[in-house]
């Protein structure tokens, strides 16, 4: 076949998203970015199912349309709200405000990382995840959690 | 695959495609989902002058005599072409015969 395979980015990558997802399927792509660490990592593939199949609920994590950047961005759902979604990335400092229903493009329902699987984070504990991002104390004990891996990874190198 | 040159062709309704910066851009949805990771082609200046016409109205045929035409190319050489682009893309179901 002439041509061959790309990447697609920014307004381009949203412009297909909501035209794959207009016809009822789900599309994949690769994450870019920090704000999801530790669950979502850099260059993850992320599966994202359309809305309407059902509604992203507090836990979920959904792809959406910044109001002010127009960028696409892949943050948690932490509650539901009169005209729309409060979302925040695992790990970014603040919540991304209220974003309309009509904003949110889908619900990741897949997260691959080398090739497998990663379950963590898309589970029953997304609700745990939601409700501690909401009260600002998950970033506290993932910095704790991460302190105290490291001495491990020291002491058994692979 | 067999394609014949009295065969009309159009894109099939499992095919997201979109003009981004001058180029067409194809995603086929596969079992429900578009794979923008591993699954996105573009078409070379002659794949996009073939693609543009397979409208579902007119026969391959019709098509090599429209693009001879139009790049004044001898129509041989485009059969090729064609026969070569609507045989790959039928194989990746991003063609329906109609």
């Amino acid at each position: 076949m002439p041509g061959g395979v790309l990447s697609l980015s920014g307004l381009a990558l949203q412009e297909f998203l909501r035209a794959v997802l207009a016809k009822g399927a789900s599309f994949r792509f690769k994450a870019r970015g920090l704000s999801m660490l530790p669950f979502i990592q850099d260059g993850d593939v992320l599966t994202v199912a359309p809305s309407p199949a059902r509604r992203p609920r507090p836990g979920d994590v959904a792809a959406f349309c910044h109001p002010e950047t127009r960028k696409l961005v892949v943050h948690r759902v932490l509650a539901r709200r009169n005209g729309g979604y409060l979302l925040r990335g695992d790990n970014a400092p603040e919540s991304d405000g209220l974003i309309s229903f009509q904003d949110v493009l889908g619900r990741v329902t897949r997260v691959e990382r080398d090739g497998r699987e990663v379950r963590l984070a898309l589970g029953l504990e997304r609700r745990l995840i939601a409700f501690l991002s909401r009260h600002n104390l998950l970033q506290p004990l993932i910095f704790r959690a991460s302190r105290m891996l490291r001495p491990l990874k020291r002491r058994c190198p692979v | 695959m067999t394609i014949s040159l009295d065969a009309v062709y159009a894109v099939s309704d499992d095919v997201v495609a979109r003009e981004i910066e001058g180029e067409i851009i194809i995603v086929p949805l596969v079992a429900g989902i578009g794979d923008l990771e591993d699954e996105l082609f573009t078409l070379n200046e002659t794949g996009r002058a073939i693609w543009d016409k397979l409208d579902g109205r007119r026969s391959l045929n019709e098509i090599i005599k429209e693009l001879s035409a139009e790049y004044q190319a001898p129509p041989g050489e485009l059969e090729a072409d064609v026969l070569g682009l609507v045989s790959e893309l039928a194989r990746r179901r991003m063609l329906v015969a109609v």
